[in-house]
């Protein structure tokens, strides 16, 4: 589409609102600011110059709380004195041992893989924009972000892991391991950096990061 | 007022990296992120039709079969479907519990269903007069998406952590239609082509439209 590169620099001059598609002009803001849409008060975009810090911070520290949050039991049971844990690993190792083998799959990718390379996108990202080095790798990076996000429910495997507990409740006596607090914790980063921020304020930081 | 570019260019929003696009038909590729943002809408319908219907028979041995096994040391053994499971919980008094799979594993699908379904029949019939409207269903059907998820992770985590001499929980085959329904039904949403949103019903008349 060269012959329609005259718009690309107007286009960025907009954006388009999320929930109700509707067109807005961009304005400047105030650090720490956003704009929302005028028609429907979603958040469109906001400034926050410190934003790739904190993101890096942050993206590292989930990355350990992910691994601690895999190495440790989750929760452990105690029924008349027989204890039983689990964590992520074992759900999966349990699940294609019984033979659900999609069930298995699907708990794999959804809670284990996907949020693993999310995390580990995030990083590579946020390092390389850092570096104002490779700015097409940063744009395949993002892609694949876009793609991975709908698919990363670490935070509805946490929430699941309450309803299980209350299933449980009175039978047997529940421990709460130190992986799930570390789990908790990775949830909260995990939804503040892929779902309170939207992937469209990524673009512009990368662009404004090689482009000036 | 919204999509129209000042220089009365349509515009879209790349589902991928959300920049602002102008729409030349057909397909066309984002200038930001270079992904592919549509393809020919009418074949786009077609696979969202299929990938809907597809969810929708998982959805009937999803509810039919159980999703969770007890087994016993004395060679008892009890299965509980979906419904099953939220009538006991009901009945032990978890009433929060209750009502949250209630709607995460049976409203949410059906709802999921039914919008998607009211989606792609306004494409083609001219059910629905308000556009912003059908975004904003659209929008919707994205957020609750992977909520359905909760009962399968629950059986998982049961499965995993309950698995004494004594007594085991198993998964069920209910929760494998389960997992496929909810895969389907996301890969079905994500396919749909919210350019058919403004594109059809193709207006009969040049009447003038208010929220285009």
């Amino acid at each position: 589409m060269a012959q329609h590169a005259q718009y690309e620099e107007e286009l960025e001059r907009y954006v388009i609102c999320p929930r109700c598609n509707t067109l807005h002009q961009k304005i400047p803001l105030p650090p720490g600011k956003r704009a929302v849409c005028k028609y429907c008060g979603t958040i469109l975009y906001r400034y926050d110059p410190r934003y790739l810090d904190r993101a890096l911070s942050l993206a590292i520290t989930g990355l350990i709380l992910f691994v601690v949050a895999n190495l440790f039991p989750l929760i452990q049971i105690d029924l008349l004195g027989n204890e039983q844990h689990m964590n992520i690993l074992e759900v999966i190792s349990q699940l294609l041992e019984s033979g659900y083998y999609i069930v298995a799959i699907g708990v794999m990718f959804m809670v284990l893989i996907i949020p693993a390379m999310v995390i580990a996108d995030y990083i590579a990202l946020i390092v390389l924009m850092r570096l104002r080095k490779g700015e097409a790798l940063t744009r395949d990076l993002l892609v694949l972000l876009s793609h991975l996000i709908p698919w990363s429910m670490v935070d509805i495997f946490a929430v699941s892991i309450l309803v299980a507990l209350v299933k449980l409740t009175g039978e047997v006596r529940i421990h709460f391991g130190v992986s799930f607090w570390a789990l908790l914790l990775y949830v909260g980063i995990d939804l503040y950096l892929t779902k309170a921020r939207r992937i469209g304020t990524l673009w512009e930081l990368r662009n404004r990061i090689y482009h000036g | 007022m919204a999509e129209k570019h000042p220089e009365k260019l349509t515009v879209i929003r790349c589902p991928i990296c959300e920049a602002v696009n102008v729409d030349y038909g057909g397909s066309i590729r984002c200038h930001r992120c270079d992904s592919r943002i549509y393809r020919e809408p009418r074949y786009g319908l077609g696979r969202t039709w299929a990938l809907l219907i597809t969810a929708m028979i998982f959805y009937l041995p999803a509810n039919l079969y159980p999703v969770l096994q007890v087994k016993n040391i004395f060679g008892g053994h009890t299965s509980n479907t979906i419904i099953g499971g939220i009538i006991l919980l009901w009945d032990q008094g978890s009433y929060p519990v209750a009502l949250i799979i209630l709607v995460a594993s049976v409203f949410v699908p059906v709802l999921k269903f039914v919008l998607l379904l009211y989606l792609l029949i306004s494409v083609r019939y001219p059910v629905s007069e308000s556009k912003a409207l059908r975004h904003k269903l659209y929008y919707l059907t994205e957020i609750i998406g992977p909520w359905s998820m909760v009962d399968v992770f629950v059986v998982s985590i049961l499965t995993g952590l309950v698995k004494f001499d004594r007594f085991k929980v198993l998964a069920g085959s209910g929760a494998t239609a389960f997992v496929l329904m909810v895969f389907f039904t996301m890969l079905a949403a994500l396919s749909f082509d919210p350019r058919l949103i403004r594109e059809y019903p193709r207006k009969r008349s040049p009447k003038k439209e208010k929220d285009v």
